[in-house]
C-alpha cells in the first residue's frame, strides 16, 4: 500500500501529512507514481509542481531551487518594513532569482503600482520559470489604466565584474534581495539526498567557504550609482554565516547592518543600509 | 447616498418588521372572524360560516400561542455567523474514530442540505479507518446559531464492526462548535498581536538551502487565556499561521460570547441549567436504532435517517424551540 510505502521512508507522521498533500494535488499523475517518485527520493516540492509561498502559490520545475519557509518569513517580514514606511516607488532587483518567489511576494503584497522588480539568474531554466510565475501571478506587463506592479527576469551572473554596466539592467535600485547560493563545499558533500541530486547545484554552492556571492553583492554596494540613497539590501544567509557576511558589506562600504532571525532562532537575513 | 444614521435607522425598522408583520396578522384574522360571525345567523350560509369561524378562531389561538411569544425572544446576536466545528474521538478507541467519520459525514449532509460550504479544514485519519480529530468550516449565515447546541459529548452504543464476541460497545466523540470569526472582522477586538507566542514545531538543522523537507506546522499560544492551536495540514507555515489565527479567532470569540451569556444571567436570580461541554448531550443506541438527545428528553427511533441528516434536522429544530422557550422564561422570570 502506498502509504505505508511512505512512511517507511518519512516515518508515519510526515508520510501522513504528504499522503493528503498528494491526495489533494492538482497533479495528473496518479497518486502512486507520486508516491514512487517520492520513496525514491525525489522532493515533494517538485512532484506536486508547485509550492506556497505566502499567499501566492509558485510553480517549480527541477532543477530550479524550492522556495524555503525562512525565505518566506523573512520576504513576508520585509513587506511588513516597507509597508510601514511612507508609500514609494521601489526598484527591486532579486539576485539569483530561482523561481522568482521573492519580488513576486512583494509584488503582490506592495501597493500596485509602486514596485518595478527586476530578477537576475546564471540559469536558463530559472529565468524562464521566473518569467512563467510573473506571467501566472499577473505581474508580467504594465497596463497603462491599472496600476500595476511588474516582475521581470534576466539571465546574467552577478559574478561577472561587468555586471553593473549590463545594458538590460536599469539603476538605481531601491531595493537588492538575495538569496544567493551559501552552501560550502565541506557542506554540500554532506547534503540530504533530496537537495544534492535534485536541486541546482548552481542554486546552492557558495564557493568554497559558502560567502563567495556575498563578496560580489558587497561590492556592487560599493559601486557608484548603483543604489539610490535610502536604500536596503536584504539577503539570506547560511546557519552560522551571519557574523561573517556581515563584516564583508561593512568592509566593502560605509554601511549600518541588522541580523534577523528565522522562525527557528537561526540568524538568518542580513539587511544592509549603505550610508550616503 | 445613506448616512451612518441612515443605516441605523432602516436596520431598526427592519428589526421591527416580525412584530408589525404579527400585528397584520392578528388584526386581519380578527376582522375576518368578525366577518364570519356575522353570517353565523344566516341560514344559507351557516354552515359554511361555521367551518370557517371554527378555522378562523384556531388560527387567532394559534397566533397567540406561538407567534406572539417567538416575538419576544430577543433576535440572535450570532445569526450571521458561520462556524467552525471541532470533532474530538473519547473512550473507545477506534471504534470512537470509525463513529467520528461517520458523525462527520451526517454533519457534511447536513450542510448540503442546509445550503452551507462546508470544508474539512484538519481530518486525521487512522490507518485502521476512521478518524481520530476533525475539524470543520461550515460557512453561511445561521450555520452557527444552527450547530452551536451540537457542542458537547455523543455516545454511540452499539457492536463495532471489529468486534468478534458481538459485545456492545459504548464509546464517545466530544463536539466544540465554534462561531467562525472572519479574518476582516475585527480580530484585533479579540487579541493583542503582543499577547500571541508563535511557534515553529519542529528541529530543522541547519534549515534554508540545507534542507528541502516540508517543516510547516505552526503553534500559537495566547499568553492570557492559555489558549492554544496547533495547525499541521497545509503546506506553507504562512498558511498554517493563518488558519491557526483563524481558529484563535473563534475560540477567543466563543469565550467572549460565553461570558457575555454569562454576565446577562448573572443579572437575573434564576439559575439557568449549564450547557457544560462535557455534559453527555446524546446517544446513539444501533441495536434499537434509536437516537436520544438527553437535554430534551426526545428519542427518535429512526437512527438511519438522523446519520443521514434528515432526522439530525428534527433534533436541530426541537433544540432551537427549547432554547427559545428557555431564553423567554428567563426574560418572563426578571420582572
Amino acid at each position: 500500500m502506498s502509504l505505508a510505502l511512505l512512511a517507511a521512508r518519512l516515518g508515519k507522521h510526515q508520510a501522513a501529512l504528504e499522503y493528503q498533500w498528494m491526495k489533494r494535488a492538482a497533479s495528473p499523475a496518479p497518486l502512486d507514481q507520486m508516491v514512487a517518485r517520492r520513496v525514491a527520493g525525489e522532493p515533494l516540492q517538485y512532484i506536486l509542481g508547485e509550492q506556497p509561498f505566502g499567499p501566492l502559490t509558485i510553480k517549480l520545475r527541477p532543477p530550479v531551487l524550492i522556495p524555503r519557509p525562512e525565505t518566506e518569513h523573512w520576504t513576508l517580514r520585509l513587506v511588513d518594513v516597507l509597508k510601514a514606511a511612507p508609500s514609494r516607488q521601489l526598484a527591486v532587483l532579486d539576485l539569483g532569482t530561482g523561481t522568482g518567489c521573492i519580488p513576486l511576494l512583494l509584488c503582490h503584497l506592495l501597493s500596485p503600482g509602486t514596485v518595478r522588480a527586476h530578477g537576475v539568474d546564471v540559469s536558463p531554466d530559472a529565468v524562464s520559470l521566473a518569467n512563467e510565475n510573473a506571467v501566472l501571478c499577473g505581474l508580467s506587463a504594465s497596463d497603462a489604466n491599472v496600476p500595476r506592479n511588474i516582475f521581470r527576469s534576466i539571465q546574467s551572473s552577478f559574478l561577472n565584474p561587468l555586471f553593473p554596466r549590463q545594458p538590460q539592467l536599469t539603476p538605481p535600485f531601491d531595493i537588492i534581495t538575495s538569496n544567493p547560493p551559501y552552501v560550502s563545499w565541506a557542506e554540500y558533500v554532506r547534503l540530504p539526498r533530496s537537495v544534492k541530486h535534485y536541486e541546482d547545484p548552481k542554486a546552492l554552492f557558495g564557493g568554497p567557504d559558502g560567502l563567495d556571492f556575498y563578496r560580489a553583492i558587497a561590492a556592487l554596494v560599493a559601486v557608484k550609482g548603483f543604489l539610490n540613497p535610502g536604500a536596503l539590501v536584504v539577503v539570506e544567509v547560511g546557519d552560522g554565516q551571519a557574523e561573517r557576511v556581515r563584516k564583508i558589506f561593512h568592509s566593502a562600504a560605509q554601511v549600518k547592518s541588522e541580523i534577523w532571525l528565522d522562525p527557528w532562532n537561526k540568524m538568518r537575513t542580513v539587511i544592509v543600509k549603505p550610508i550616503f | 447616498m445613506s448616512s451612518p444614521e441612515d443605516i441605523l435607522r432602516l436596520k431598526q425598522l427592519k428589526e421591527t418588521e416580525p412584530i408589525q408583520d404579527a400585528w397584520d396578522l392578528w388584526v386581519n384574522t380578527r376582522e375576518a372572524l368578525r366577518e364570519t360571525t356575522a353570517l353565523l345567523d344566516d341560514p344559507e350560509l351557516r354552515s359554511m360560516a361555521a367551518q370557517d369561524h371554527a378555522m378562523l378562531s384556531e388560527s387567532l389561538k394559534e397566533i397567540v400561542k406561538t407567534k406572539f411569544p417567538a416575538i419576544l425572544v430577543p433576535p440572535s446576536r450570532t445569526a450571521n455567523l458561520s462556524s467552525l466545528m471541532e470533532l474530538k474521538s473519547g473512550v473507545g478507541g477506534s471504534e470512537a474514530s470509525l463513529f467520528l467519520g461517520e458523525m462527520l459525514r451526517m454533519y457534511l449532509r447536513l450542510a448540503q442540505v442546509s445550503r452551507w460550504k462546508a470544508n474539512v479544514v484538519v481530518s486525521n485519519g487512522l490507518d485502521a479507518g476512521g478518524v481520530r480529530d476533525a475539524v470543520v468550516e461550515f460557512r453561511g449565515a445561521g450555520a452557527y446559531d444552527a450547530l452551536r447546541l451540537e457542542s458537547g459529548v455523543h455516545r454511540v452504543q452499539r457492536v463495532p464492526a471489529t468486534e468478534q464476541s458481538g459485545r456492545v460497545h459504548t464509546s464517545t466523540v466530544a463536539v466544540v462548535v465554534l462561531p467562525l470569526v472572519e479574518e476582516s472582522d475585527a480580530q484585533q477586538d479579540l487579541y493583542s498581536m503582543d499577547d500571541i507566542k508563535v511557534e515553529v514545531m519542529r528541529a530543522r538543522g541547519a534549515g534554508g538551502q540545507h534542507v528541502n523537507k516540508t517543516e510547516s506546522a505552526v503553534r500559537l499560544t495566547h499568553i492570557p487565556t492559555g489558549i492554544t492551536v496547533a495547525m499541521q495540514d497545509e503546506r506553507s507555515q504562512h498558511q498554517n499561521k493563518r488558519r491557526a489565527f483563524q481558529v484563535l479567532a473563534s475560540r477567543l470569540m466563543d469565550a467572549k460570547l460565553a461570558r457575555e451569556m454569562e454576565e446577562r444571567r448573572a443579572s437575573r436570580r434564576n439559575l439557568v441549567k449549564s450547557a457544560d461541554r462535557s455534559d453527555k448531550i446524546r446517544t446513539y443506541n444501533y441495536a434499537q436504532e434509536r437516537v436520544t438527545d438527553h437535554r430534551i428528553g426526545l428519542s427518535l427511533m429512526n437512527l438511519t435517517s438522523v446519520m443521514e441528516g434528515d432526522g439530525l434536522q428534527v433534533f436541530l429544530t426541537a433544540l432551537q424551540k427549547d432554547h427559545e422557550e428557555s431564553q423567554l422564561e428567563d426574560m418572563l422570570q426578571e420582572d
